[in-house]
């Protein structure tokens, strides 16, 4: 090919690279990029190339860069003549055959269309495939890439990266040919300083100025350098911009050299990118063949040289006096700055250096003009950056977006959200050195000044998204292991500082820390980014120091409690299941002794560690599902229906005298220490049954006539019979818990009395209040709040509700409420303001609500509630809501509609939360927070008022049996560290109620390879009208298979250590 | 580095006084010309400056920027603190660092007494360390004639580096890996004993500030440095050399 010269010759070029890039002939492309390949996309290019040789088929096939949507590849884009660009997702290689009969047909492979691309904004040029296709969306309808604007990635993904023409052909290099025609070097430093371009490696300083300082520097030698030297783990936008678009970057930096008068120019890329370095020498090669590189540059008597260097993959080479050092031959360690490289860098002379993406915004900021530039993006950051948005979210690749986007925009509206069933914690941005963004503050804008104050970075633009499967103090933990062993050394605080840091890290992950170790951790963090030498030490830091301000909480359970919420320090935890179960059981021991033939040390396992086993065994939301390792293999092991017939075994036969005794022979000796217990309901009978065990004598209060609280009144029968929850409250009473009943703790019994007669006095009685929804019409007869309504079913009282009952709320308790109308023989329609994944009630239960007939309306909040002429509710009115932005909770917010619908009905349940009588409290000095709920200490669970403890509902608002169990478990090994004393014999008085079991500590060999059993309901026709328990538990012999499917992730621990 | 022929005069603040400086000064060279005293440890007058050790960080008066004084040039107008509270938490963490990091068993070392790192630490007023101990196992370089190298009192202040290769010329020394892991090396990390271009001149040694480099045959305490030597040897060389330009 001749070297173009002229704009003929230019011409030329591009004509002949239209004709590949739009041929007459249909034309293929496979992304080809790191992302792709490593997905198959070689196998698919092989495969595609035999099938068109094959087929005989006149086709041009060609490979192209990455398109960003990552988790998508492999990409194959269909183009026919005149048609626009389809392109196919997740294509594999055995897709070739239809592809190449979709060539033929014109009709895409409907499994395989991912969107269509009917025109292309190339920045420097536009493309019109052409148009067709009606029913395959747009790629700017994709949720991946609404919002997001390619000026970077203009030509990822679109044009052959190994062939300079079709670079050519979208309108490449025609800004450094306006450049060189111009001859005007200084008025291209006046754009590139009008557009106010800031430098995309990280620092963010302003382009135009570092430029026009180099300009002005005088010296026979100049340098230009382009840092591709991207060490962030988990970020690789500089590799596929390189990839996909080489002469973007050349381009770019060949007018830098122009303008700014250098000699040569060199890209500082990382060995580890291969395919970046054998694509960036190429387009090297095409440019010089093309005269746009090597002497005379378009014959305008220009000579510029870029060499390619690789790079080690030392992350501190990023720092720019590290890569100089680096590039001189010495080991790459920072120097000080002063002097500035732009004084004195490579060899002593002025030296530029710009990241990748900078370089690659240069001629689109030519060929458009800095006003347009400024339109993208914030007034202080205006632009786009590409991001690598990656993590626990649903959607993950390069993003480009506008820079001031905020950062909820990328996670629910790019990203779509967390994946199934979890939800977002916190953002982490800029790579090793950014800082954690809690999900509270996702309303920031990602620019360079946004996420400085937030402790955070922009870095070169990593973005990985945490949820509640992260523990945040392993996520520092990690990072500061990452720069700690990338730190080159030379200053002490990044070289010594963050070794202690990590130390201190690991301490803490390992359940050794102590408080004193939060604040040497956090000085130490602020020490290391004030003194440190370079941009390294400087930001090594902030996941340190973001985690600990925005995550300290999560720190104090560590430290304090020897907890890991996430799961995720395995030193802290038993197992995965053991872990998630609020009550902290030992899961895995109760399967293996079942399974060894050990059913009553199994209940005796089981029991001591959940007081009320059969109880939780119908109703608890079980959270040890959630990370249960089975998952990974088939489905979760169901340890609820295990534990449940556990309990049910003993209960209904002989064996529950012997076991009781059994039990009572575990208490520890009188102490003579007396203790009121508030309330009977799960969280006083968990706190009531330990304290008992532990040799203190235990008084519960109870304000009804019988005890159980919600377990008795709230849950329905057909649920939790009362017969099981009697055999429950017949043991913890047979330890020695007893029981006064009509008393109501704080009114007939004022707290004062109970100060005066109780050592210890711990308040759990429930949120019995229902939260009252304003809305008119509340006022009409058969408006019933859903506790109160549920407490008169169970009390067998007199309901007047009439056959058509409205139930509003999406919680357990409006679940609970329509399927007990449906067992009084009405109708019963749910009402709800958002959609079904959203119910918070446990989704067993949801779906047997449909299966009994329940309706539900979705989408609907409740308006007002009409009456008739006597009061009597006739109708509610509801209005359709939609769904908008994200909120806190991760869910999207309900936003009303105009349109309002009538449904006849009468009578209404409102179920929408429950609070508590708070008055008593306030009146005996309890203080309270805003939400009014009793404040108390997070982990000794004391009040404001010494002596007095509380749990349960009370200080956590309405939550699950489980959860308000866990408190009342908590506080009795609370109460009697500080009853007893010192806290270290309290320690060893709380493990000497579990008795040590002997079992095999042996992995199963072949554990069972049967699927999960669950219990068994009854036929929804026959269980919708009757009272009965409506889900049978499992079989002994479904039992024994259960417990075989346990991994016993219990033995890694013990298993490590040896 | 320092000029040896003073620049254009230039008035600068430090601790609120205001004094004169010279254009190309840094703030160490324009403190101790003024009288003010800023802790030192891995810089040594005559050598090129690194700012390794960072125990010279003053502050910019009016914003929370620390700055290292042995590298930073001063300029016109600047305001320097040279002590704060916050300066002596930071000075005193980085000699706890120190402290830590390797082994620095003062009551068996042939410094003690003599060495720049105790008297910093006691300067400091730091009684004890706050941070655990590395403990690091660590070698004991034997193999040279006359010297030895001890890399459990090593601080990588790169003094001896410095000295060697611009005064002696000899280019012995180095710094090998990275991070905690950074070693003083001779040659291409052979022996000392071995290394080719030693030329034994000890003047490693006398820069050493503290007893990683010492004489063979001193016993506890029995080594003290010249480290003004080596300085008055550096200035005198550089006026040559400047000279000779
Ligand atoms: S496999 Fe067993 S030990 Fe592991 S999480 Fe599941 S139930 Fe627990
Ligand atoms: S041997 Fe001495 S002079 Fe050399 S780096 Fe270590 S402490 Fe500094
Ligand atoms: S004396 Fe300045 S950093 Fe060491």
């Amino acid at each position: 090919m001749p070297r173009i010269q002229d704009i003929g010759a230019f011409s030329a070029v591009r004509e002949s690279g239209l004709a590949k890039l739009m041929p007459a002939i249909p034309r293929l492309t496979v992304g080809m990029g790191t992302c792709g390949r490593g997905n198959g996309a070689e196998e698919v290019y092989h495969a595609l190339n035999e099938a068109v040789q094959r087929s005989g088929l006149d086709v041009l096939l060609a490979g192209v860069g990455c398109f960003g949507s990552c988790f998508q590849e492999p990409l194959v884009s269909v183009r026919l003549p005149g048609c626009p660009l389809v392109v196919l997702h997740r294509v594999q290689a055995n897709d070739a055959g239809r592809i190449l009969e979709a060539i033929s047909t014109g009709a895409m492979p409907p499994d395989l269309i991912y969107c269509k691309i009917e025109e292309w904004d190339h920045i420097t040029g536009f493309v019109k495939y052409g148009q067709g296709y009606p029913e395959i969306a747009p790629w700017n309808q994709i949720p991946f890439f609404k919002g997001q604007k390619k000026i970077v990635l203009r030509n990822c993904g679109l044009i052959n990266p190994s062939d300079i023409e079709e670079y050519i052909a979208v309108g490449g290099y025609q800004a450094l040919y306006k450049v060189l025609i111009d001859g005007r070097t200084d008025s291209v430093i006046e754009q590139i300083k009008a557009s106010r371009l800031r430098g995309r490696g990280g620092a963010g300083f302003l382009t135009g100025n570092k430029w026009d300082f180099m300009a002005k520097a005088k010296s026979d030698a100049k340098y230009i350098i382009c840092n591709a030297d991207e060490g962030d783990p988990g970020a690789y936008m500089n590799r596929n911009e390189i990839e996909g678009d080489p002469h973007s970057l050349l381009e770019g930096m060949i007018i830098g050299g122009y303008v700014m008068g250098a000699t040569e120019g060199i890209v500082y890329v990382r060995a580890e990118y291969p395919l970046a370095v054998r694509r960036l020498n190429r387009a090297i090669e095409q440019a010089r063949e093309y005269g746009l590189l090597g002497t005379n540059i378009l014959d305008r008597g220009f000579n510029f040289n870029i060499e390619l260097v690789q790079g080690a993959g030392a992350f501190v080479c990023g720092e720019e006096t590290a890569l100089i050092a680096s590039l001189e031959g010495f080991a790459g360690r920072p120097h000080p700055r002063p002097p500035f490289p732009a004084q004195k860098g490579l060899w002593g002379k002025p030296t530029n250096i710009n990241n990748v993406e900078t370089w690659c915004n240069i001629a689109p900021i030519i060929t458009r003009g800095p006003a347009w530039f400024a339109e993208t993006g914030s007034v202080k950051s205006p632009g786009t950056k590409v991001f690598s948005l990656v993590g626990k979210i649903q959607n993950t690749g390069l993003v480009e977006m506008p820079l001031g986007t905020p950062l909820k925009s990328f996670i629910y509206d790019i990203g779509e959200g967390a994946v199934a069933g979890r939800r977002v914690k916190a953002v982490q941005t800029g790579g090793p050195s950014g800082g954690c963004i809690p999900v509270e503050m996702l309303d920031t804008p990602v620019d360079y000044e946004s996420l400085a104050q937030l402790g955070s970075i922009m870095g070169s633009g990593g973005m990985v998204v945490l949820d509640e499967d992260n523990c945040m103090v392993d996520v520092a933990r990690y990072f500061v292991e990452f720069t700690h062993s990338e730190s080159c050394g030379k200053c002490v605080p990044c070289r010594v500082g963050l070794n202690k840091a990590l130390s201190i890290l690991n301490s803490i992950t390992k359940g050794n820390g102590s408080s004193e170790h939060l604040v040497l951790l956090d000085e130490l963090g602020r020490m290391v980014r004030e003194c440190s030498l370079c941009g390294l030490g400087q930001s090594a830091p902030n996941p340190v120091l973001t985690t600990i301000r925005h995550f300290r909480e999560e720190y104090e359970d560590h430290i304090v409690a020897h907890r890991c919420r996430a799961g995720v320090c395995q030193e802290l935890a038993l197992s995965p299941c053991e872990n998630s179960c609020p009550l902290r059981m030992n899961i895995p021991r109760f399967l293996e002794l079942y399974q060894e033939g050990r059913l009553e040390d199994a209940f005796e396992s089981v029991i001591l560690d959940n007081p009320l086993p059969a109880s939780t065994g119908r109703v608890c939301q079980h959270p040890c599902d959630n990370r249960c390792r089975r998952q990974s293999f088939d489905e979760v092991v169901n340890m609820r229906e295990v534990h449940r017939f556990l309990a049910d075994s003993i209960y209904q036969s002989d064996l529950f005298e012997p076991m009781l005794e059994r039990i009572k022979a575990r208490k520890l000796a009188p102490t003579g220490r007396k203790v009121a217990v508030a309330g009977s309901g799960p969280t006083g009978l968990t706190a009531a049954f330990y304290l008992a065990m532990l040799g203190h004598d235990v008084t519960i209060f109870e304000e009804r006539s019988e005890a159980g609280g919600m377990l008795r009144f709230a849950i329905p029968e057909y649920r939790l019979p009362k017969s099981v929850l009697r055999r429950e409250l017949d043991l913890i009473e047979g330890v020695g818990v007893k029981m006064v009943f009509n008393t109501r703790v704080g009114f007939d019994l004022p707290l004062n009395e109970l100060a005066s007669a109780f050592d210890a006095v711990f308040l759990s009685i429930g949120t019995w209040k229902e939260s009252w929804l304003y809305l008119p019409g509340t006022e009409l007869k058969n408006v019933h709040p859903a506790l109160p309504f549920l407490e008169s079913v169970a009390r067998h009282d007199q309901v007047s509700m009439g056959a058509r009952v409205a139930v509003i709320g999406g919680g357990n308790a409006a679940i609970d409420s329509a399927r007990t109308v449906l067992r009084m023989g009405a109708e019963a329609t749910i009402l709800y303001r958002r959609e079904r994944k959203d119910m918070p009630a446990i989704d067993e239960e949801i779906q047997a609500a449909e299966e009994e007939g329940v309706r539900f309306v979705f989408l609907a909040a409740p308006h007002r509630i009409l009456g008739d002429a006597d009061g009597n509710v006739k109708a509610i009115e509801i209005v359709k809501t939609r769904l908008g932005e994200y909120d806190k909770s991760g869910r999207r917010r309900p936003i009303p509609t105009d349109e309002v619908q009538r449904y006849e009905c009468d009578s209404v349940i409102l179920a929408v939360g429950e609070t508590f009588d708070v008055d008593f409290c306030r009146a005996s000095g309890l203080a309270l927070k805003e939400e009014g709920t009793i404040v108390v200490d997070r982990f000794t669970l004391e009040t404001s008022r010494p002596g007095f403890y509380a749990g349960g509902d009370v200080i956590t608002g309405a939550s699950n049996m489980s959860n308000a169990m866990s408190g009342g478990k908590q506080a009795a090994r609370k109460m009697d560290e500080r009853l007893m004393g010192d806290s270290l014999s309290g320690e060893q008085r709380w493990e000497s109620l579990f008795p040590d079991f002997e079992y095999s500590r042996q992995a199963p060999g072949e554990p069972s390879l049967s699927r999960r059993h669950t219990a068994h309901s009854l036929p929804a026709q026959a269980r919708a009208h009757s009272q009965d328990e409506v889900v049978d538990g499992l079989s002994s012999q479904e039992a024994l298979e259960e417990c075989r499917r346990c991994l016993r992730c219990d033995l890694r621990a013990t298993a490590s250590t040896h | 580095m320092s000029n040896p022929l003073p620049n254009k005069t230039i008035s600068v603040r430090i601790d609120g006084e205001l004094v004169t400086a010279h254009e190309g000064q840094t703030i160490l060279e324009a403190a101790r010309a003024n009288g003010k005293q800023i802790p030192t440890l891995c810089y040594l007058k005559g050598l090129s400056a690194v700012g390794a050790c960072r125990v010279c960080v003053v502050e910019l008066a009016g914003t929370d920027r620390l700055l290292p004084a042995c590298t930073t040039p001063i300029q016109d107008g600047m305001s320097i603190k040279t002590t704060s509270a916050k300066l002596t938490l930071y000075r005193r963490m980085a000699v706890e660092l120190l402290l830590v990091e390797r082994n620095h068993i003062c009551s068996s070392c042939v410094s003690n007494s003599h060495c720049e790192l105790q008297s910093m630490a006691q300067s400091l007023g730091i009684t004890h360390v706050r941070y655990s101990y590395n403990n690091p196992r660590l070698q004991v370089d034997m193999s040279h004639p006359r010297f030895v190298l001890d890399h459990n009192r090593c601080i990588l202040c790169t003094r001896c580096v410095r000295v060697c290769a611009e005064v002696e010329g000899a280019n012995v020394w180095e710094v090998a890996s990275r991070g905690i892991y950074s070693r003083i090396v001779s040659d291409l990390k052979d022996d000392w004993g071995h290394a080719h271009n030693c030329t034994g001149c000890g003047k490693c040694v006398q820069a050493c500030p503290t007893g990683a480099l010492a004489e063979k045959g001193q016993s506890v305490h029995e080594m003290v440095k010249q480290g003004d030597a080596v300085t008055r040897l550096a200035t005198q060389r550089a006026g040559q050399a400047s000279g000779a330009h």
